[in-house]
């Protein structure tokens, strides 16, 4: 993926390959690096192995208190299970199509404004942006019933476009890339507008190319709140063949008994496409050219 | 660069300002729009009359067994009654359940049925659109009202209005570990049980090196932790509210002893604690517990655990009363053909024969008394042992708690004075003044 | 004709009024934003809206409701609850943001080089964050019961005795703090890693070369270089951890005692448990004011002392 822009910049920024990381100062084989993150990840991913091997473990196993962290037998079948106890690859799709147009939503308005209040002085530029931050001031539920009165009136309860038009832009990303496009250098900006450039020519050429890493962030987020989004899509969707991802795995939970094993088996399933999603947007976390300009 | 035409969605945005949310609707003017054959406004009906054919929807939160058997019963009613369909939906767990049939109601356009919690039943009644079923049950003598327990019949009823039909009924019994008492020493427990011999037990039954507890108890402070004390109070003599229900009953002696009861169990360590998750149930399942008071709900996965289990009823201080947790189908008005649906519908359901279809399949009890004499009973009494203790049980549930508004405020703050007990943070007498006034004060308010 | 006049008159006429406008920064600004501002208001602010007139009523969100005008708010003044559950939000904040914020940078200092397997450090550090509410929930409450978690295991074998973590009143919020900061990290975590990609090597070589130790480079360039992402997420974490509910849901459900209610659970039992929908708006309105307060501060704050590199 390119990080070059697309205006030829000044050599006096030549481009770095990425140079390797110096060796640690110690006499350790390896960098000294790991002693830290190894256990720090070990913490971290206490979760998903827990929920691996309970996943693989019988139905009575599963609900043993205290959990048994040796599980005497795999049942891999508790996958296909999972799969089968609810239509799964249908709330896999809906899910996917709810989370991939809340991002591009958000990827594309969130960018549009915040190029704007983070480089266009406009009449009430300050007062707009403390407006729109202060919409995440208040808890869902407060506004969940205003919501689906409002998705209502659309006409759009039950449908996939009633689930994802109230999410399709957040403050939240407007106020994050605001903080990111204020950190780039206003002069490769400037030298576009002198060459007679539109500002929307200078946002999509300029300033996003060299915002990826903040771009691939708010993707991640953005896809993470959405598939794992469920009380807004329980009040909306009134169907099975439009249920989420999540929907579908509440009714792996009874009031009073849970079937440990499949549940565990079907979260881990879904939350694949999120790590995939994560991995893929690792490669955006490499180095942009961005310069800060400072002498 | 694709741009979304942003021409149709101020249109829109302009529409609503001019016609506006409204945040509760009267209801009036669907029923026309039902009733007349045409589909109600939006793309997914949520049922409609056509030239004599009716859709209703219900709305249940059932999952895995009940899941499975509602369809079943669904499906089975669909074929016999071509004129009708009914379309079941899921509708979330426990709480979200509320959000979700609050928000239907604020759209004004609620689901024809819906299972609601029998403690919501006071405040559901006051919504307008909610259909009165004495209309239905007085045209029709066959359909039997005294037949459901009275417990059940109680909590289905505010002030003169039945508003519901009992959907699930239940109630609490003692659940014990026969190995355990072997292990200990003691005899098992018997239907004539007192609270001295069920402390004595629970006590000889802890033994801390072995993690292992006489007793559990629900203690999150929600209605899990009320239910089980008002039982105690009941079985004391005592009683929720005074007699004109304006102020609290049960700081009276019965209350302070049943209080006192469990001080004393939990000074010996004997309870297991649980935080609302119902780990006791695993944790009984493991061998760890020597008694639960539980209801039928727990029974499928202990008759798979490994645990040799008993079933009898709750230990009496001066009777054996239990409590019973009723919950309510509910139906809304959305024109009168729907209406009618719908009451063929519950009818139908909650008759004896398919409610005995429905027990056996699920293992809940049955809602109606004359259930107990049908040919299939035998059956399903012996396919879940011990289910015929809770279900003869049912006479035992003589008392409800108060259909009042109020009362999930009530419920708060006797889990606060019970939580504060178990955590051995304040003491009996202490606890329930403290909560008697809180009560008092929550009763004085408009 | 002269060879100076070759520029055409056109050149000094100013352009017309219309061009002007058009292509004034105002109506740009105004047009770059009106995507975000139709959405935003019809989906959030006039929800929100609806929601401060709900708290001018009495309604258990079934019945149809009627004006009580401040009464709500008059209550809300002499409800020693609602203090308290203010208390238990300030605290929770006070604890929850510096901690995280200053583990991610930590972390994230940590987490941008190049050392073989980084890939999985992160993408391990990132597994909490997508890990769901209820999923945390159930694994802490196992971890941390009293009687067979594994902590309790754990810090018996050092001697230490039975603690009742969730379960005691004195000890709950703090698990809650922990919980949620285990759980929030890696959100934290990515969007510094993400600003830290934005600081050129160049910059730090010349640093080291000039002489300076890792950490004066590090206080001196990395960390005022990161001054507008640390900004964004203190106030991001402020306005959350002002918010918390959905981790005190799945374990303590406000108790033990009270002692884990903070405002948004208050506010949600009073609206959906206790049927009070008025009362819970009123809440959710004070609430609101009180984190657009906190918030202008931080950005007031910010605004002197950030430095943004344009």
């Amino acid at each position: 993926m390119s990080v070059q822009p697309a205006v030829s910049v000044p050599e006096r920024f030549p481009r770095l390959p990425d140079a390797p990381a110096p060796r640690g100062r110690g006499r350790l084989p390896f960098s000294g690096w790991h002693l830290v993150l190894a256990p720090v990840a070990a913490i971290m991913l206490v979760p998903l192995v827990w929920m691996l091997i309970v996943s693989l473990e019988s139905q009575q196993q599963a609900t043993s208190f205290p959990p048994q962290l040796i599980p005497s037998s795999v049942h891999l079948g508790n996958y296909s299970a999972a799969w089968n106890a609810v239509p799964f690859g249908r709330f896999f799709i809906n899910s996917l199509l709810y989370s991939a147009a809340t991002v591009a939503g958000n990827l594309l308005f969130c960018s549009l404004a915040a190029y704007a209040f983070a480089r266009i002085r406009f009449f009430g530029r300050e007062v707009l942006f403390v407006v729109l931050l202060a919409t995440l001031m208040v808890p869902f539920q407060v506004i969940l019933i205003p919501t689906f009165l409002i998705v209502k009136n659309l006409g759009l309860v039950d449908t996939l476009g009633g689930l994802i038009m109230p999410n399709l832009c957040s403050a939240f990303g407007i106020f994050m890339l605001r903080q990111f496009f204020r950190t780039l250098p206003i002069e490769l900006e400037e030298a576009a507008r002198i060459d007679g450039t539109s500002r929307l020519g200078i946002l999509f050429k300029i300033v996003l190319p060299l915002s990826l890493p903040a771009l691939a962030t708010l993707g991640i987020i953005q896809f993470m709140w959405s598939w794992n989004d469920f009380l807004w899509p329980l009040i909306i969707i009134q169907s099975q063949t439009h249920d989420t991802l999540q929907l579908g795995l509440s009714q792996l939970q009874g009031a009073h008994f849970t079937q440990w094993n499949l549940l565990m088996a079907g979260t881990l399933m879904s939350q694949i496409p999120m790590l995939a999603a994560f991995l893929l947007a690792q490669r955006w976390f490499i180095r942009s050219v961005a310069f800060t300009g400072i002498k | 660069m694709k741009r979304l035409s942003l021409l149709p969605l101020i249109a829109v945005t302009l529409a609503l300002a001019a016609c506006g949310s409204s945040g509760s609707n009267a209801g009036g003017g669907n029923a026309s729009g039902s009733a007349s054959g045409a589909s109600t406004q939006g793309p997914t009906p949520s049922g409609g009359s056509k030239s004599g054919h009716t859709t209703i929807t219900v709305w249940q939160g059932d999952t895995q067994t009940e899941a499975a058997a509602f369809k079943t019963l669904v499906a089975e009613f669909n074929r016999t009654h071509p004129s009708i369909t009914v379309n079941s939906q899921f509708y979330g767990n426990s709480d979200y359940a509320l959000q979700k049939v609050l928000a239907a109601i604020a759209g004004g356009k609620p689901p024809d049925i819906s299972y609601l919690y029998g403690s919501w039943a006071p405040n559901i009644a006051t919504n307008p659109q909610l259909v009165p079923l004495n209309k239905f049950i007085d045209a029709d003598p066959s359909f039997n009202w005294n037949d459901f327990f009275p417990a059940e019949r109680k909590v289905a009823t505010v002030g003169n209005s039945i508003i519901g039909i009992p959907a699930l009924v239940d109630n609490l019994a003692l659940v014990y570990n026969k190995t355990l008492f072997k292990q200990a020493g003691i005899p098992l427990p018997t239907a004539t049980w007192t609270w001295s011999q069920f402390e004595d037990a629970a006590i000889k039954l802890t033994n801390a090196a072995k993690k292992q507890f006489g007793w559990a108890y629900v203690n999150d402070a929600s209605e899990d932790t009320v239910w089980r004390y008002w039982a105690m109070l009941w079985q004391a003599g005592g009683s929720i509210l005074s007699p004109d229900g304006k102020q609290a009953g049960f700081d009276s002696a019965a209350g302070i002893k049943a209080m006192t009861l469990l001080q004393q169990l939990t000074s010996h360590h004997a309870i297991y604690l649980d935080n609302g998750s119902d780990n006791y149930l695993s944790v009984f399942q493991n061998g760890h517990i020597g008694m639960l008071w539980t209801g039928p709900w727990d029974l499928a996965q202990i008759i798979q655990s490994k645990v040799k289990y008993g079933v009898t009823i709750l230990p009496a201080d001066q009777n054996h009363q239990t409590i019973s947790g009723p919950d309510n189908w509910v139906m809304f008005n959305n024109g009168s053909a729907r209406e009618q649906a719908a009451w063929t519908f519950l009818k139908w359901l909650t008759s004896p024969a398919i409610d005995l279809q429905w027990v056996t399949l699920t293992g809940d009890l049955p809602v109606r008394a004359s259930v107990s004499q049908l040919p299939g009973y035998k059956k399903y009494v012996a396919k879940y042992p011990g289910i015929g203790v809770w279900a003869d049980n049912l006479n035992n549930a003589t008392q409800a708690r108060p259909q009042t508004t109020k009362y999930p405020k009530i419920s708060t703050t006797i889990g606060q004075a019970v939580q504060s007990v178990l955590l051995g943070k304040a003491d009996p007498k202490q606890a329930l003044s403290q909560a008697a006034q809180q009560v008092n004060g929550i009763l004085a308010a408009p | 004709m002269s060879a100076h006049s070759a520029t055409p008159l056109a050149v000094h006429r100013r352009p017309s009024l219309l061009k002007r406008v058009i292509a004034s920064d105002h109506l740009a600004g105004w047009a770059f934003v009106t995507p975000a501002v139709i959405l935003i208001a019809v989906f959030a602010i006039i929800p929100i809206g609806w929601s401060a007139l709900l708290s001018l009523q009495s309604t258990n969100l079934i019945a149809p409701a009627h004006y009580v005008g401040l009464a709500n708010y008059r209550a809300l003044t002499k409800d020693p609850a609602f203090r308290s559950a203010i208390g238990h939000t300030v605290v929770y904040t006070l604890l929850f943001v510096p901690i995280s914020v200053g583990g991610a940078l930590a972390l994230a200092v940590a987490l941008n080089r190049k050392i073989r397997g980084i890939r999985f450090y992160r993408l391990a550090v990132f597994i909490p964050l997508v890990t769901s509410t209820v999923a945390t929930g159930i694994i802490f409450l196992w971890l941390l019961d009293p009687t067979f978690g594994l902590v309790n295991y754990v810090l018996n074998l050092v001697g230490i005795p039975q603690q009742q973590f969730l379960q005691d009143p004195n000890q709950a919020l703090y698990c809650i703090v922990a919980m949620t900061v285990w759980s929030w990290l890696g959100f934290d975590v990515i969007i510094y890693l993400a600003a830290l990609q934005g600081i050129p090597e160049d910059l730090l070589e010349a640093s080291e070369m000039d002489g300076a130790s890792r950490w004066s480079t590090f206080r001196s360039i990395v960390l005022p270089l990161l001054g507008p992402a640390t900004l964004f997420i203190v106030v991001w974490s402020t306005i959350n951890a002002l918010q918390l509910f959905d981790e005190i849901y799945v374990t303590t459900r406000g108790g033990p005692l009270g002692s884990t209610t903070v405002i948004v659970y208050y506010l949600y039992q009073q609206a959906f448990q206790f049927f009070n929908g008025g009362y819970g708006a009123a809440i959710a309105m004070v609430l609101f004011l009180a984190i657009l307060i906190v918030t202008l501060l931080q950005l007031w704050v910010g605004r002197r002392r950030v430095y943004y590199t344009s």
